[in-house]
């Protein structure tokens, strides 16, 4: 079957139900930050070979956003955290 | 709701019963209200529950989480809006009181083959250990967003946007055929 996602609201939920957004981007440039920084910022996607951070959106279940630590290579999700807990500081 | 000026009509197919003997069921829950409960960071679940039996001891409170924050308040009752606008007013005001009754219907799916019926459209595991009674989850039947909660043994009741009921309704009996 499909791959599972354990939603920390939700528990164990398979993929269709959600919606991905993509990687999670490094955290904003300064306003007055150089050309070359916010272009990278804005357009340019990392694609790695293992772990990746990407914002996934429970869709079809609690309708909260969630980051999802993934390994691109074994699809194994090693960690999945409501996007609040980035406000708090301690993993943006 | 009846004191809005649109019809009240169902939002489903004229209702075929079950024949004698058929280990499924599935019927339309007619009437009665769900309201969307939307509370902040700090809501508790079991207090929310504790002012809704106070402020409406008529309504019962009964209150299905879909979110954090967040639940369905169904019932079987009538509620008018101006019922509603005191509930609101009664409750603290960290909760607020979204009125979805014209937008959400439910719908019953009984007997010993529901599980089987529905494990064809959700991944949810709903066996009778893992998935209490009034336990609910809101989740995806095939491509279409329902909450689903035991009410029974073997009893669910489907909460979905009306607009998706006749489509759900239809896959359901489909899922269901084999076992009429
Ligand atoms: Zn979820």
């Amino acid at each position: 079957m499909s791959s599972l996602v354990k939603c920390p609201h939700c528990g164990l939920r398979p993929r269709e139900e959600f919606t991905i957004r993509g990687e999670v981007a490094t955290p904003r440039p300064d306003a007055g930050a150089d050309e070359a920084l916010w272009f990278d910022h804005v357009y340019l996607r990392d694609n790695p070979r293992g772990e990746h951070r990407e914002y996934w959106h429970h869709s079809g279940g609690c309708r909260r956003w969630l980051v999802l630590t993934r390994n691109t290579l074994t699809h194994e999700t090693s960690d999945v955290v409501d996007a609040s807990t980035l406000k708090l500081g301690e993993r943006a | 709701m009846r004191d809005y000026p649109l019809e009240n009509r169902g939002a489903f197919p004229p209702h075929v019963a079950a024949g004698a003997g058929a280990s499924i069921s599935l019927a339309p829950v007619k009437g009665g209200f769900v309201i969307h409960l939307l509370g902040d960071a700090k809501s508790d679940e079991a207090a929310l529950k504790k002012a809704l039996a106070k402020i409406a001891p008529e309504l019962g409170a009964d209150v299905r989480k879909s979110a954090p924050n967040q639940w369905f308040w169904v019932g079987d009752a009538d509620v008018s809006s101006d019922r509603l606008t005191e509930i609101q007013a009664g409750l603290p005001s960290q909760f607020a009181l979204a009125d979805q009754t014209h937008g959400r219907v439910r719908m019953r799916l009984s007997g010993p083959s529901s599980r089987t019926v529905l494990a064809k459209g959700t991944m949810v595991d709903l066996s009778a250990d893992l998935f209490a009674i009034g336990q609910s989850a809101m989740t995806q039947i095939g491509h279409i967003g329902a909450m689903i909660t035991r009410i029974e043994d073997d009893s669910f009741e489907l909460i979905v946007l009306r607009s998706f009921a006749g489509s759900l309704w239809d896959e359901l009996n489909h899922m269901a055929a084999e076992f009429r």
